[in-house]
């Protein structure tokens, strides 16, 4: 009995979506995107943490551990061969590269020898294809379709390289743990590319004893190190999936505003029902009832929906981080995406909850009001006073709430609750603001321009519909000029740094080359010879440098903070470290204190003369004068030589001319280089910004996307205020208002509106980017960039704005235009 | 002033045409008024629609001031409302965020023939002096009525059309509204065709038409 | 069986055959072919024929240890050139080594396959300071000198490490018209030589690191050609004994395809391709003919596979060499019918045990069975 009657009170309250299909399409629009965006990251960011699990294989082979140089210079095959021959069948080799392609873009490669992996992981490879093709001349190179596509390459084509060599065919092919990488058979890619060393040598599944008896008989200069790349990866890509994960919530935030929207619209008219079911005898606990089950369904289709986008979406923006993490991290992500149960569950609960607070809480809030109130409620307008007046009450908790947070914050958690706070008190203050704006213009226009005063007038009709899609609008652009601005001042910030710091004309790394033959070309002015050593320090991998203090570049090295130890670390005493940026911030050591370095000898203390800035490096990072090193740690390998060339006069001083640049390949090639061991200062340039660029590419997209969601929102409040004025405007032209004055009034109080909301987002914005620059990313990333307030960011979201208003207007405008005839025609009849 | 010469106006329905105007005659001279009686569904309202523009005719001539309107394109129309035509409706249509004194101004400002001397005399005559600076939905519905009447006179138009303007006023206020109607539509020199089914209201007017089954005939006339 | 796929690729260079076996049967011009009349020279023809399309190094040996427990192992390594263009050495060489080691104990059948590429030294057959040398990683077969015999193997299944001392007693038999081996009419041939008497002591060491010592007879095959197989012949019967009298004997017989439907491979004598050596205690061999040799399967056992599938294998037989007289006479079977190996190239080999007059023990290969 109760169940027949839930059902027909049901059938009753969800006749209203089959009678209001516009009002549904927005609410499960708001309800699926929201969810989707947060799929699609939930699903990017499981996935990639489930690579990074994945790091101890390689190509799906195990690869437990690594066999390294102890210095630089690569394995060479003998050893190798070496080892095998003495049964360490666990072991293959591997080449990793990064390429550059004639047209400036970075490429990795990644090569190994199919048949010297570890049997039992050869099942993890992709059967498919052609080997003995890959492994003979003329050899392929196997691309996954998204790498190709970034690189505009189509099947059978020929990359070349900025070095001139092409590389094989490409095949469209993907293996394990290929990621956003070039695979290539290691004979082949050694030949291409001129190669004699391996880069390291994997190591897949020893026991403890196989591990003593390799260790025993590895020669001196290699050295068997655990693979910790799984548990390096999760702690420093930590940071940059949280930066995910909260741009998610804001969609999904931003989706919410658009439920809560849609339901409010359709709360009026569903009042109506709810008082007529009451008077038919259902109770307030079955209507109850029956609103837990209609929000339930539609988190349910919401859910599903979402949880399906989201997939999808997550498909296409995981090759944007996978190129990110690639470039940042060095992680390899696959491009088989899972959807886990626990996302979709949580993907559901999430649903759930947001609809349970837009749409049941106000649904049932709306049943509990007496009988009697429910028939006469009078204009939105006139209440929205109040609602106005409790939402900045809100704000105000929420602004003192971060302030209490803000000294305290610690961590890139609560960091990112701050952010949320300060947005939603913003947004929450944005009605109130708004409603100022409207009186204050009010009263500056004059009586006889009456006309102009009657549209900021109709600003009080509109503002209580379009209070949540501006308040939606506010968010999105806050956070879109927010991140524009983060990522225009590390941009700025970087390319500054780069010009600093990559001051040499060309930089060699050559495992052959001579040196001293070199340096005798009379082309040359200066030079710069280095050497370094990987070691942990911490909790994280630790690179050490040895620099040329006198060479122009270390001369010049841009520093965030030093004392006066500095001078000695100029007269190359030992004892005394530079540090990057990133070893303060994380570590919280200052200038002059004392840190522990692990050198050959063992651990040994130096003091920290200063820090320079090294932005993007996830790594902490030492520089010591070069002997320094080259003392302490005897297995210091080579990390390149810079050189600094002349510049013929007619070449007007700025560039290499081309006869130099010819001359100096040239010595390099007789010195024993091979080609692509080298690279000119404006190639290096280029490609770091390039990849900086694709880094943050993941960044741009879900901004625009969230900017999307907030279009829709306005859409639906335009379509909703509009549906429900029709009568209204119908009485306006009766009495012989014309079309253009009746667009003045409708266009003025939204543009005004939407103007201030931009006009709000920017300051905001701008608050939003220095937290991130000045707090989160330094508990993020451990380095600090000046903020550059750019223009153009906040241009392009006010035409982008612009363009989402005009095409909201438009699709309203010709709804009106089409159903307004109709309405005229009722004019008196039903009112 | 009004000249309706041979009216056919029919509504598609699923179940047959309805003809709700079936040949349809009547004059209205210069400063007279005239009450449309008509059982409900008769096409009363469809006919004022007609005269104003809102809806157009299968056949037959409207002439307004000598004017044939119904070749006028929708902007045409739009103008005739906006200075000659007026339009009381039962529903007052204030507009709800505009005071009463602008509400009242509105259409002749939108004409641009704001006479202030009639307006304070309108708003004296209406009672709603102590009502100018209030908004809409803080007047009874007898008040917002008076609003609408005295928007749809401030700019002396040739003709008003009322569509049951006092239908949801009880008697008292009524018989008060339509005194002061008809009265005000004179001394603005206007002319009035009311919408009414009640022949009390209808007895307020010089003449007197019926609408029955499409055809409409004088009853009355003083 | 992942590698199958792999392995089917590299060496047929086809991804349409479905018999991994048809590497044997390719006939592509540019390789070596094999002609009679040509002499086999040592110890330079032990080392490999890069320009053969195929070649291998096969060794089984019967063993017993101390307690008088049967063991037996094969070990083989096999050359494969991927195409005709003569590159042998560095990354672009075209030779790939494959190699299979299998250990018989008392306990049961252990196995297992190995890869690699030629040209960079992990695997190949070399002189190495002046002695013979065939490797892959650390499984290794070394002559004492240039000559593959006197020498040692060294090879390690499953964590089980075998370390034998290989004696030769007598000199290499040339299979066929001196080392020329005819497989069919066709004109499909190989050369083909073995040395039947080897004499192997040595050590197994099991995995828990029990030392084991054993001793018995060996037996090793070398054999390359560009195309050892016809198209109807789909694989082969091979049986090596040692005799108790001292002699040996060797038999195979490639199977023909122009059988009646619904036999079984090897009903009959449909025209199969039979081919043998009697080889005596001191080393004389003598060349059997077809119609000297009678072999016909007795009885076939349901062999399981690696795939939860199983095949029914011809495991006893009988031969007879009718013309070398009447005691010339044995019943053979598979000691252990359990012997498949499910590698790229998969088939069945194990040791043996002869009955009649003159019985004896060795091994039964039987390949191309599907």
């Amino acid at each position: 009995m109760v169940s027949k009657r839930l059902g027909w009170t049901l059938h009753t309250l969800l006749s209203h979506y089959r009678h209001h299909p516009l009002q549904t399409l927005f609410l499960l629009t708001g309800l699926i995107t929201g969810v989707a965006l947060w799929v699609a990251v939930q699903v990017i960011n499981t996935h990639a943490r489930s690579s990074y699990q994945q790091a101890t294989q390689l190509l799906g082979a195990q690869a437990s551990h690594w066999i390294r140089p102890a210095g630089d210079g690569g394995i060479e095959l003998e050893q190798y061969i070496e080892l095998r021959r003495a049964g360490f069948r666990q072991l293959f080799p591997v080449l990793e590269q990064q390429l550059t392609t004639s047209d400036r873009q970075p490429l990795n490669l990644i090569a190994t020898d199919l048949l010297a992996l570890p049997m039992d992981s050869v099942g993890a490879f992709n059967v498919t294809a052609n080997w003995s093709e890959l492994m003979q001349p003329p050899f392929q190179a196997w691309y996954p379709q998204s790498l190709a596509e970034t690189l505009d390459l189509q099947p059978g084509e020929q990359l070349a390289l900025a070095s001139g060599i092409r590389l094989p065919a490409a095949v469209i092919q993907t293996q394990a743990q290929q990621g956003q990488r070039v695979f290539m058979d290691i004979g082949a890619a050694m030949t291409v590319l001129g190669r004699t060393r391996f880069s390291y040598l994997a190591v897949g599944g020893l026991t403890p004893v196989e591990q003593a008896a390799l260790s025993s008989i590895l020669p001196a200069q290699l050295q068997l190190v655990a693979n910790q790349q799984s548990l390096d990866l999760s702690e420093l890509t930590q940071s940059l999936h949280s930066n995910l994960t909260a741009m998610s919530l804001l969609s999904f935030a931003v989706g919410l505003f658009i439920v809560f929207n849609a339901v409010r619209f359709s709360l009026n008219a569903r009042s109506t029902t709810l008082a007529t079911l009451q008077e038919l005898g259902v109770s307030v606990r079955l209507l109850s009832v029956a609103i837990a089950v209609e929000t339930m369904i539609l988190s349910i289709i919401g859910a599903a929906a979402g949880v399906t986008l989201g997939y999808l979406l997550g498909m296409q923006l995981l090759p944007a981080v996978a190129n990110s993490m690639q470039n940042l991290y060095g992680a390899v992500i696959d491009h088989h995406l899972l959807l886990q149960p626990l996302t979709i569950l949580k993907a559901w609960g999430i649903t759930l909850a947001g609809l349970l607070f837009a749409l049941g809480w106000p649904l049932w809030q709306r049943s509990q009001r007496a009988l009697a109130s429910q028939r006469s409620i009078s204009d939105d307008w006139l209440q929205d006073g109040k609602a106005r007046r409790m939402l900045a009450l809100g704000a105000l908790v929420l602004l003192a709430l971060a302030l209490l947070l803000y000294p305290n914050m610690d961590s890139v958690a609560e960091g990112f609750a701050l952010l949320a706070l300060l947005l939603f008190a913003a947004a929450w203050l944005l009605p109130v603001l708004l409603a100022a704006a409207l009186a204050a213009l009010q009263s500056l226009i004059p009586e006889r321009a009456w006309r102009w005063r009657w549209a900021l007038n109709d600003g009080w009709t509109q503002l209580p519909v379009l209070r949540t899609a501006l308040m939606a609008l506010l968010l999105a652009l806050t956070a879109n000029f927010g991140v524009d601005t983060l990522v225009g001042s590390f941009r700025s910030a970087l390319e500054n740094w780069l010009d600093q710091r990559i001051a040499a004309d060309i930089y060699v790394n050559s495992e052959k080359l001579k040196v001293d033959s070199v340096l005798q070309s009379p082309l040359i002015i200066d030079h710069h010879q280095r050497n370094g050593v990987d070691l942990r320090w911490g909790l994280r991998p630790a690179q050490i440098y040895g620099l040329d203090t006198r060479a122009p570049d270390s001369l010049q090295l841009p520093l965030a903070m030093h004392n006066n130890a500095l001078a000695a670390w100029y007269r190359n005493e030992a004892g005394v470290v530079l540090a990057n940026e990133q070893v303060h911030h994380m570590t919280g050591i200052d200038p002059g204190d004392k840190i522990t370095l692990t050198t050959a000898a063992g651990p040994r203390k130096f003091t920290v003369a200063g820090f320079f800035y090294d932005y993007g490096n996830p790594f902490y990072r030492f520089y010591l004068p070069y002997d320094i090193v080259a003392t302490l740690w005897p297995d210091a390998g080579n990390r390149g030589l810079a050189l600094w060339l002349e510049r013929s006069a007619q070449a007007g001083g700025a560039d290499i001319s081309s006869s130099t640049s010819t001359a100096i390949e040239q010595k390099l090639l007789q010195a024993g280089a091979q080609p692509g061991e080298w690279v000119y200062r404006d190639d290096i340039l280029q490609v770091s910004i390039e990849i900086f660029d694709r880094t943050f590419a993941i960044t741009a997209a879900m901004g625009t996307l969230t900017l999307m969601v907030a279009g829709i929102a306005l859409l639906a409040s335009l379509l909703a205020i509009h549906q429900r004025r029709l009568p209204e405007y119908a009485h306006w032209r009766a009495i012989g208002v014309r079309r253009r004055e009746w667009l003045l009034i409708i266009l003025l109080p939204l543009a005004v509106c939407v103007l201030l909301t931009w006009l709000l987002s920017l300051p905001l914005g701008t608050l939003l980017a220095w937290l991130l620059i000045h707090d989160l990313n330094v508990l993020s990333f451990g380095w600090t960039m000046p903020m550059l307030v750019q223009p153009w960011p906040a241009v392009r979201l006010a035409l982008l704005t612009a363009v989402v208003v005009a095409t909201t207007l438009i699709i309203t405008l010709l709804q009106v235009r089409y159903r307004l005839p109709a309405t005229l025609k009722q004019l008196g009849g039903d009112g | 002033m009004l000249q309706l010469t041979d009216l056919y106006k029919s509504f598609h329905q699923p179940d047959g045409d309805i003809k709700v105007l079936d040949g349809v005659n009547f004059t209205l001279d210069e400063g007279r008024s005239a009450a449309l009686l008509g059982e409900s569904g008769s096409g009363k309202s469809t006919l004022l629609h007609l005269i104003a523009g809102l809806d157009r005719p299968d056949s037959g001539s409207i002439q307004l001031q000598q004017r044939e309107m119904t070749q006028l394109t929708d902007s045409e129309w739009n103008e005739v409302r906006r200075s000659e035509l007026s339009l009381v409706f039962q529903q007052y249509h204030l507009v709800p965020t505009l005071s009463v004194a602008n509400n009242l101004q509105l259409q002749a400002r939108l004409c641009q023939r704001l006479d202030e001397e009639f307006r304070d005399y309108l708003v004296e005559r209406l009672g709603i002096t102590r009502l100018l600076r209030r908004l809409p939905h803080q007047l009874s519905g007898g008040q917002q009525q008076r609003v609408a009447i005295a928007r749809a006179l401030l700019h002396r138009p040739g003709l008003v059309l009322a569509d049951e303007p006092t239908g949801n006023l009880d008697e008292g206020s009524s018989d008060a509204v339509m005194q002061l109607l008809v009265d005000l539509v004179s001394q603005a020199g206007s002319s009035l065709l009311m919408v009414t089914h009640s022949p009390a209201m209808a007895a307020h007017l010089d003449a007197q038409w019926q609408l029955h089954n499409g055809q409409l005939t004088l009853i009355e006339e003083q | 069986m992942r590698w199958l796929p792999l392995l089917l690729l590299l060496v047929a260079g086809a991804a349409t055959a479905d018999d991994v076996y048809d590497v044997l049967r390719r006939g592509d011009s540019g390789y070596a072919e094999v002609v009679p009349g040509k002499t086999l020279v040592f110890p330079a023809d032990h080392l490999a024929h890069p320009t053969y399309r195929i070649e291998w190094w096969y060794l089984t040996a019967n063993l017993t240890d101390e307690r008088g427990q049967n063991w037996g192992l094969h070990w083989t390594l096999f050359r494969q050139a991927l195409h005709a263009d003569g590159k042998t050495e560095g990354w672009t060489s075209n030779q790939v080594w494959m190699a299979h080691a299998a250990l018989t104990t008392p306990a049961g059948h252990r196995y297992e396959e190995r890869f690699a590429r030629g040209g960079i030294g992990q695997a190949g057959v070399a002189l190495e300071e002046g002695r013979f040398s065939a490797w892959l990683d650390d499984w290794q077969l070394q002559g004492d000198s240039a000559e593959i015999l006197p020498g040692s193997l060294h090879f390690s299944v499953d964590g089980t490490t075998v370390q034998l001392e290989l004696d030769m007693q007598t000199p290499w038999v040339l299979q066929g018209d001196r080392g020329y081996s005819r497989k069919s009419a066709q004109g499909q041939a190989s050369y083909y030589y073995s040395q039947p008497h080897i004499r192997v002591r040595g050590f197994i060491i099991e995995p828990a690191g029990e030392e084991i010592t054993v001793s018995g007879d060996g037996w090793l095959d070398r054999e390359w050609s560009s195309q050892p197989l016809a198209d109807n012949q789909p694989g082969w019967d091979w049986f090596s004994l040692h005799l108790q009298d001292g002699s040996a004997l060797m038999v195979y017989r490639l199977r023909h395809e122009n059988k009646r439907d619904g036999e079984r491979p090897n009903e009959g004598q449909h025209n199969h391709w039979l081919s043998g050596t009697w080889i005596t205690a001191d080393g004389h061999s003598r060349a059997l003919s077809a119609d000297e040799i009678e072999l016909t399967a007795l009885e076939y056992h349901r062999v399981e596979r690696a795939n939860d599938s199983a095949l029914e294998l011809p495991l006893r037989w009988s031969l007879a060499l009718p013309a070398m007289g009447d005691g010339y006479r044995w019943t053979i079977e598979a000691m252990d019918p359990h012997h498949w190996l499910a590698t790229a190239f998969p088939y069945w080999e194990g040791p043996v045990v002869a009955e009649g007059s003159n019985p004896g023990i060795g091994y039964l290969e039987l390949t191309g069975y599907q």
